[in-house]
């Protein structure tokens, strides 16, 4: 049992490709446009033409595609449930399967096709954007674009930053939970044998002191960023800017094209 | 018990882009009741190499020979293990959970089976022995504690196991001298007493020389030096290599032997503190009776 090698979302892995040195503001944006995308396509073209493109921005990033479907562990379960529910629900077409009131008809196959495939085409793009994109880049993206809504009195800049220090503690807290396990198991907790509710009473040794390391970092961080002045956005200036250059350039001239392409084939 | 490595390699995450070799093909035995001092700079592997002897890590090549338990990549280790090595990771105090004391230190022996009486009894002793009275403590909650306190604590929480084999990672970490000193004495102790075979992973070669028997020194995830501690502070030119330094009593004598005649020098083969400052006097009262 080791969480640190099948998690891979929020999980920077430092490459140095195409995917890797585009904005991230244009990363954040044509991720929003390919949700748009995947939920516009209605028929096996288009569908089609994303799965391609997706292979595309997979092997632009220079992640292993292995790594990619092992990271995607977690959201398995709920893509076969998916799958599942619609080939029962989905009635319509030709009956492939018939016993007694069961059946799995054409429109449920279709269905629940085209469903995991969105599913699993929104979580890899995810996915393959906070591997190619440091949480302190996707953040500052993000302040950014989100920036107009200061006018509006939303606190971008807070948001901001508890999104970067959450994202900034994942592999901290991944880490602590995996060495308090490890110290727990030297103690004799076994965690992997035994009925559920044994099972489930041994997360209290490692669930009370994660949240204790947790609020004692939380205050630590507090005390620091206090102590050198901190005082939140107003005025605050940035040590690194972000850069439009040709690639994105180029992922605009791609999403224009992916968006042509798609109105054409649809139906 | 005595425990070999056998060319052992480990290698973390195996399969991922983090995939990342810590350990590569260690050699070495450890015989039964030895106090084995490990050293080595930060990221040498001392931690990744401790982890197998209670079978929380598994060799990805090679095996550990633990007392009578052989484990290698596939062996299912057994439970009874962890009880025999007793394991202390670096700050142990991050472990504590339960409500009071008492109740921490009795929690791996009732892991073990022991009935509640037993395991408080266990609690108790282990206590006493890391120099914490138990009545005073033992109703008392962990967080509580000074930092030095639930440290003694965590450590209590691991002899209460009555472990065989006692393995340290750094217990001495982020202490005040007066502190590192009083629980590295009660360590001694315990080691003697039980007859212990104890690992002490540690960065200061004071600590290493004032209670090792064996060294043993790690770089890169390989062994670099092994032996006693007096052969090993010898090589001052190779630790020094490694980025290590000789104890400052070894450091001290090397200068003072420099400073006088060959035939007046002191024994370059002393190394504690205190036999050190032993020999100086012993010197210094001769040359006054000589003189008198
Ligand atoms: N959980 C882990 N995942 C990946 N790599 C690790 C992990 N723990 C340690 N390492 C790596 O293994 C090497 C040895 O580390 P470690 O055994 O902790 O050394 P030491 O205890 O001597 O400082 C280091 O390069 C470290 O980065
Ligand atoms: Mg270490």
């Amino acid at each position: 049992m080791n969480f640190l090698q099948n998690f891979a979302i929020g999980q920077y892995v430092p490459r140095d490709s195409f995917v890797h040195r585009l904005d991230p503001r244009s990363k954040l944006l044509f991720l929003l446009f390919f949700t748009l995308l995947v939920f516009w396509a209605n028929n096996w073209f288009s569908y089609g033409l994303l799965l391609c493109f997706l292979f595309m921005v997979t092997a632009a990033s220079r992640i292993p595609g292995v790594y990619l479907l092992r990271g995607l562990k977690p959201v398995w379960f709920m893509l076969v449930i998916t799958v599942i529910l619609h080939l029962l629900i989905t009635k319509g077409g030709a009956v492939y399967v018939q016993w007694g009131w069961f059946s799995i008809e054409q429109a449920g196959v279709q269905q629940a096709i085209y469903m995991a495939f969105r599913l699993g085409a929104l979580v890899t793009m995810g996915a393959l954007l906070t591997l190619t994109t440091t949480p302190m880049d996707l953040t500052d993206g993000l302040e950014r674009l989100l920036a107009p809504l200061k006018r509006f009195n939303v606190p971008v800049h807070e948001l901001a930053l508890m999104l970067s220090i959450a994202m900034r503690f994942i592999p901290t807290l991944l880490e602590e939970t995996d060495k308090i396990i490890k110290a727990q198991k030297a103690r004799g907790v076994d965690f992997e044998t035994g009925p559920l509710i044994q099972r489930a009473k041994h997360m209290i040794p490692i669930v009370i002191p994660l949240f204790v390391g947790a609020f004692r970092r939380a205050e630590e961080l507090a005390l620091a960023m206090e102590a050198r002045g901190y005082r939140g956005g107003e005025g605050r200036t940035r040590l690194r800017q972000l850069h439009l250059s040709w690639r994105d350039t180029l992922l605009a001239g791609i999403a224009i094209l992916l968006g042509v392409l798609m109105g054409w084939w649809r139906e | 018990m005595q425990i070999t490595f056998e060319n052992v390699s480990y290698r973390y995450a195996v399969g991922t882009p983090f995939e990342k070799a810590a350990l590569h093909g260690l050699s070495f035995t450890i015989p039964s009741g030895a106090y084995v001092g490990i050293i080595g700079q930060t990221g040498s592997g001392k931690s990744t190499m401790i982890q197998h002897l209670n079978g929380l890590i598994k060799p990805t090549e090679g095996s550990v020979q633990v007392g009578t338990w052989r484990i290698s990549a596939d062996t299912k280790v057994p439970a009874q293990m962890r009880k025999e090595v007793g394991l202390v990771f670096q700050y142990p105090e991050h472990q504590l959970f339960e409500e009071t004391v008492a109740k921490d230190v009795s929690f791996g022996p009732l892991n073990f089976g022991a009935t509640p009486e037993e395991a408080l009894e266990l609690g108790r002793t282990a206590l006493d022995l890391v120099g914490l009275p138990f009545e005073e403590f033992k109703d008392r909650s962990p967080f509580q504690l000074s930092g030095g306190q639930m440290r003694r604590v965590a450590i209590a929480g691991v002899l209460a196991m009555q472990p065989k084999a006692l393995v340290l990672d750094e217990p001495t970490a982020g202490l005040d001298p007066a502190g590192r000193r009083e629980i590295l004495d009660n360590i001694y102790q315990i080691h003697q007493e039980r007859q212990l075979t104890t690992l002490l992973v540690t960065h200061s070669m004071e600590e290493a020389a004032r209670y090792a028997d064996l060294l043993l020194v790690m770089a890169d995830g390989k062994v670099a030096m092994m032996g006693e501690p007096a052969d090993v502070f010898a090589q001052s030119e190779r630790l020094r290599e490694l980025s290590l330094d000789v104890p400052a009593s070894v450091d001290f004598l090397t200068k003072l032997n420099e400073q006088l005649p060959p035939d007046k020098q002191l024994p370059a083969s002393l190394y504690r503190e205190e036999e050190v400052l032993k020999a100086l006097l012993q010197r210094l009262t001769q040359r006054r009776e000589a003189s008198l």
